[in-house]
Order: structure tokens, then sequence, then C-alpha cells
């Protein structure tokens, strides 16, 4: 279970925004929607000299954003893909808020109708 | 931030009236529930004190308030605007719920936003766990409407700052 440590998955949170908070590193997750790539890939879509990738893929694996292998056949070749398990928290909530948010809304709609049925 | 929550629903009144009953009898409609937790453990009494400048509050049978926000917009038949916090929330968390009320027809649609998180209550986390295929099932959607938030967000703050 990834609940097990609550107060590192709200800090690994803000760290998510925090690495999101540049423009390359957005255009990075854009890219990795779409499926896994080398990070050579990456650099050029990017127009990026690779250390500054590996820089950049060094801050959004940090926050555990990003995850990292390597083809079987090569061990020099760094693939890159998405990760969904720091945004899920958020998400579980925001989909608990709305049920109850709408569970909220049935109670008044019953109250209202009951109290004003002119 | 991008994060938002959004709910309607029709009612069979007019919008003066969905906002009246709305917000005088929060008592009697609201239903506590372990989510909403403003104080852990006492579901107390809810209501609004009316008017720019009012709050919501939450009165414990022990007669202490608690208070969940200050009204940010009063303004009858159409929008109402008030903070939120809970208990668990961390410092600095705050989150704002808008609701409007719109006519349509001789009934009135009632929509609920919620927004402003940021991140999750960090007491929520252990108590929960969810089947992780449901929300997953939406990753690719919600990884673009979070990025074009933060996009917008983001735009004016990070000026200059584009470097590698």
């Amino acid at each position: 279970m990834t609940e097990a440590t609550n107060a590192p998955a709200t800090r690994g949170l803000d760290a998510t925004l925090a690495a999101l908070a540049d423009p390359h590193r957005r255009r990075v997750i854009e890219l990795l929607r779409e499926g896994a790539r080398p990070a050579g890939d990456l650099a050029r879509a990017l127009n990026l000299t690779p250390p500054a990738m590996s820089r950049h893929l060094r801050a959004l694996k940090q926050c555990g954003l990003l995850e990292e292998s390597h083809p079987p056949f090569d061990a020099r070749v760094r693939i890159y893909a998405l990760r969904a398990e720091p945004m899920a928290e958020l998400k579980r909530w925001l989909e608990e808020t709305e049920r109850t948010w709408a569970e909220q809304l049935i109670a008044f709609k019953v109250h209202i109708e009951k109290v004003d049925p002119a | 931030m991008s994060s938002r929550v959004l709910v309607a629903l029709r009612v069979s009144a007019t919008p003066e009236r969905a906002f009246e009953v709305f917000t005088r009898d929060i008592a009697l409609w609201w239903r506590p529930n372990t989510l909403f937790a403003f104080t852990p453990g006492d579901p107390g009494v809810l209501s609004f004190e009316p008017g720019d400048g009012g709050r919501l509050i939450q009165t414990l049978s022990n007669g202490k308030e608690f208070e969940i926000g200050k009204v940010r917009s009063w303004s009858p038949p159409n929008r109402l605007v008030f903070g939120w916090r809970q208990a668990t929330f961390e410092a600095g968390q705050d989150t704002e719920v808008e609701i409007r009320f719109e006519a349509i027809g001789d009934e009135t649609r009632v929509t609920v936003e919620h927004r402003g998180w940021g991140s999750v209550p960090a007491a929520h986390l252990a108590r929960h766990g969810f089947p992780d295929a449901v929300f997953l099932r939406r990753h690719g959607e919600w990884w673009q409407g979070l990025l074009s938030g933060l996009n917008a967000f983001m735009s004016d703050r990070t000026q200059g700052n584009q470097g590698a």
C-alpha cells in the first residue's frame, strides 16, 4: 500500500508541483503521456543538450514522476516512462470530495423540495 | 491551482429561494460525514453568518466554534463564495467553495465548485485505500487537465526563469 506513510506522500506532492514548475519538464511529461521514450529522443524533441536533459530527467525522477529502465540488449540506453503514483492520492481525494458534494446536494434538494413544494 | 471539483444538480425552486434555503437552513439539510470532518468526532451544527464578511461556522456540542471559512462573496440570488478549511488540512492549505444558482426554466441549477486543492490532507491518507484501477483509467485525461492548469498557473510565475 502506498498510503502506509502519509506525511511523505503529501510532501511528495509538493515536490511534484515544484518539479513541474519548469516548462521543459512539463514538456517532458507531455511527451511521455504518449509512451515511454529514451533520453536521447527527449533531448532532441526539446532541443536540449544531453547534460541539460539529464538534469531535468533527474529532477523528475527524484520526485517519483518518472521511472527509468533500459532495454535488455543495451544497458547504456535509458528509457523513461511516467509513473502514476505521485498524483494518485490527490486524484482519490478529489473523487471522494466530488462524491461527497453530490450527496450534500441531493440532501439539499430533498430538503428544499420538502419545505417548498410550491 | 489546477485541481477542482465540480458538481451540479437541479432543484424545484427559484434561485432566490434556493439561495435562501441553502444558507439559512444549512443545519437542517447538511449531512455530517467522515470526509468533511471539520472537527474529528463531533459533527456539530453548521451555520452561515450572512453577508459579505460573514462566515461559515461549525458549532460543537460543547458550544465551541470552528470557522470553516469566511464568506468571500455573498451575492444573492446567484452566487456565494466562501473559504473552506478542515481540521485535517495542513497549515496554509486553503480551499474555496463557490455555489452558483442559475434559473433553468422554473427550476434552479445549483453548482458546487470546490477548488484550490494543491495537496491532500495528511490525516486522510492513512484511513483510506482504494482500488487503483478506477482512478488510473482516467490517468491520461487527468494529466492533460493538470498540465493545462499548471501551464496557466505557472506562466506568470516563471517568466525569466525558463532556463535548464
